[in-house]
């Protein structure tokens, strides 16, 4: 679960450390994500799990036309505007999608890793969520990749860091927030088809993630790739053991444990 | 002493104009319960004035200060949770438990505020909000406060001064129209003030007011309780209007976002900014959803046209309407 978690706020990571904007229809492109993986195993002779790529697909250019549309202008207002900006964003989606497909809970009931468990000796794990832990591990290290050692990825982190500068270099900034935002959204759509897999659906479950998100984010730092991967771990078990203990005050802790963190290092474990 | 209550009453620094909006505006929300006879439409006029008391106290931080606070929620909880507690057991008046739960607001405000202002921009507005949330799954999770049921205040049988129930709609018009005024009152006080001034100098140049020896943090800190007890005012409020609260009615993110989003909208720092955002977005979202009710629309297109109005304003005017008001009259 906390690698899941982690996925998802990469994806926030990207667009928050490149752009120093928060999104919160982050986690409205998530459960479209999910929404994507529902509509392929429910309409397609595919595989849920085959659905990831067209999840991916549609986060992708879901994020960048958000950004021609809506980002690319509330940025040059104030913090508010943009705040405001995703937050109105977002309420589109939600709503949208509860107009499309109502506000029924859904689930995908069929799949290779669909309700299958594991056993090894003495504890017994899901399939799918051990399958998604590794998937995540495996886009991890490939966005990690991506962004470190490529030139498209040390334009994004140039332009993260100095926005001005990288324009002077010849980096076409523009473009980048626009890439940003659209790798963000892919990273997202992936977790939202893996997530669909053992989560139910419905066009409200966003407004949960995203919160654990930005904990996560802020955690570990806004914009670092290897801050969100161990913070997202953190927050993982931090909710796991808590919700053990008091199952109803589980995010509680998630929210505690953002608060403290930011208070006593505000740029998280690894910002800049 | 004469100087305050002359700050208190004189809006002199205002345009000729808007001193005459303003005129207009009291005298309409005066008569408007003896003209208009329909029950839905006094909801709607209840429900703005509520709104735009809320949007006057949070104008202080968001507006004034230019702190982005997304937790206003909580105040409104905390007043709320208050008055119906205190009734139920105590059958305390209502005039003593407004005062408490302004307090209790304050106190809280002020004790989470330090660590939080050390925190700037996105930090901050997310931590506000996060504080919120713990504070409404806290509300859920004790007994004490009725949890997920929620509290229910016995009713009164006939018109009563001291609880504050009335069976008509007309009294809770002017009951929460008073409470608008008073905040509209301090509002003006508190911006002609040392602190206003302050405040508004360390919005505008946090190094240039430090360096001129305000205490920036604890100028903040100073708004933001006092933005929690003025929070706590409408919460109260809510709690008799309603006469039934719980976690989800009385302190959901929704509504401290609402609360941000009608000052935004309106304008954020200025006397109108709440009063145009709230006249705007309530009868909108009320209207809108009635009518698609009535003619069958599914759920959830008011709250697109809702947020594409949002987005809008977002993008293309961030000082909200006010801002094109004055771009307009400065033309003129």
């Amino acid at each position: 679960m906390g690698l899941i978690f982690a996925f998802i706020s990469l994806g926030l990571a990207l667009i928050f450390g490149v752009m120093n904007i928060v999104n919160f229809a982050h986690g409205e492109f998530m459960m479209i994500g999910m929404y994507v993986a529902l509509l392929i195993s429910t309409y397609l002779p595919l595989d849920p799990l085959f659905s990831l790529p067209f999840a991916a697909l549609v986060g992708f250019f879901l994020g960048i036309v958000s950004y021609r549309f809506l980002v690319q202008y509330i940025l040059r207002g104030p913090m508010v505007a943009q705040l405001f900006g995703t937050f109105g964003l977002m309420l589109f989606l939600r709503y949208l999608f509860m107009l499309i497909f109502g506000p029924d809970v859904r689930s995908i009931k069929k799949g290779i890793l669909v309700g299958k468990t594991l056993s090894l000796g003495w504890i017994t794990l899901d399939v799918s969520k051990v399958v998604s832990a590794g998937l995540c591990l495996l886009l991890f290290a490939f966005v990690y990749w991506m962004i470190n050692r490529t030139k498209l990825g040390r334009a994004l982190k140039a332009t993260s860091i100095d926005a001005e500068a990288a324009r002077y270099m010849g980096i076409d900034t523009e473009k980048m927030n626009a890439l940003a935002w659209g790798v963000g959204g892919a990273t997202v759509g992936i977790a939202g088809g893996l997530l669909a897999h053992f989560y139910y659906i419905t066009p409200t479950v966003g407004m949960l993630f995203i919160l654990i998100a930005f904990a996560i984010v802020a955690l570990g730092g806004f914009g670092s790739i290897l801050g969100t991967f161990i913070a997202g771990l953190i927050i993982g078990l931090i909710q796991v053991i808590g919700g053990h203990y008091l199952s109803e005050l589980k995010f509680t802790f998630v929210y505690i444990a953002y608060f403290l963190a930011v208070v006593l290092r505000p740029r998280g474990f690894f910002g800049w | 002493m004469w100087q305050v209550i002359k700050d208190i009453f004189s809006f002199r620094d205002y345009h000729r104009f808007e001193r005459i909006g303003l005129l207009i505006f009291i005298v309409i929300i005066l008569i408007f319960p003896l003209i208009v006879e329909q029950a839905y439409s006094r909801i709607v006029m209840i429900k703005f004035l509520l709104f735009a008391l809320f949007g006057i106290g949070w104008n202080l931080i968001g507006g004034y200060g230019g702190q982005v606070d997304l937790g206003q929620a909580k105040n409104v909880g905390f007043g709320a949770y208050a008055t119906a507690l205190m009734m139920v057991w105590w059958n305390t008046p209502f005039w003593i438990t407004v005062p408490i739960g302004m307090i209790i607001a304050a106190f809280e405000s002020f004790g989470v505020a330090y660590p939080m202002f050390r925190l700037k921009g996105h930090y901050f507005a997310i931590a506000t909000l996060c504080v919120a949330l713990v504070w409404k799954e806290l509300f859920i999770f004790w007994d004490w406060t009725g949890g997920a049921r929620g509290v229910e205040i016995p009713v009164k049988a006939t018109a009563d001064f001291v609880h504050m129930q009335f069976p008509s709609n007309i009294y809770y018009h002017y009951f929460v129209f008073f409470l608008f005024i008073t905040q509209l009152l301090f509002m003006n006080w508190f911006r002609k003030s040392k602190l206003g001034y302050q405040l508004q100098a360390v919005r505008d140049n946090e190094e240039a007011a430090a360096s001129l020896g305000i205490n920036v943090t604890w100028t903040k800190v100073k708004t933001y309780t006092i933005t929690g007890g003025l929070g706590g005012v409408g919460g109260s409020f809510l709690a008799v209007y309603y006469l039934y609260i719980d976690p989800d009615l009385v302190m959901p993110l929704d509504l401290s976002i609402l609360i941000a989003m009608t000052v935004l909208v309106g304008g954020a720092g200025s006397m109108w900014g709440p009063i145009i955002g709230a006249a705007i977005l309530i009868p909108l979202d009320m209207y809108l959803g009635a009518w698609l009710a009535l003619i069958g629309g599914r759920y959830g297109i008011d709250f697109m046209v809702y947020s594409l109005i949002i987005m809008i304003i977002a993008a293309r005017e961030p000082k909200g309407i006010w801002g094109i008001i004055e771009r307009v009259k400065g033309r003129g």
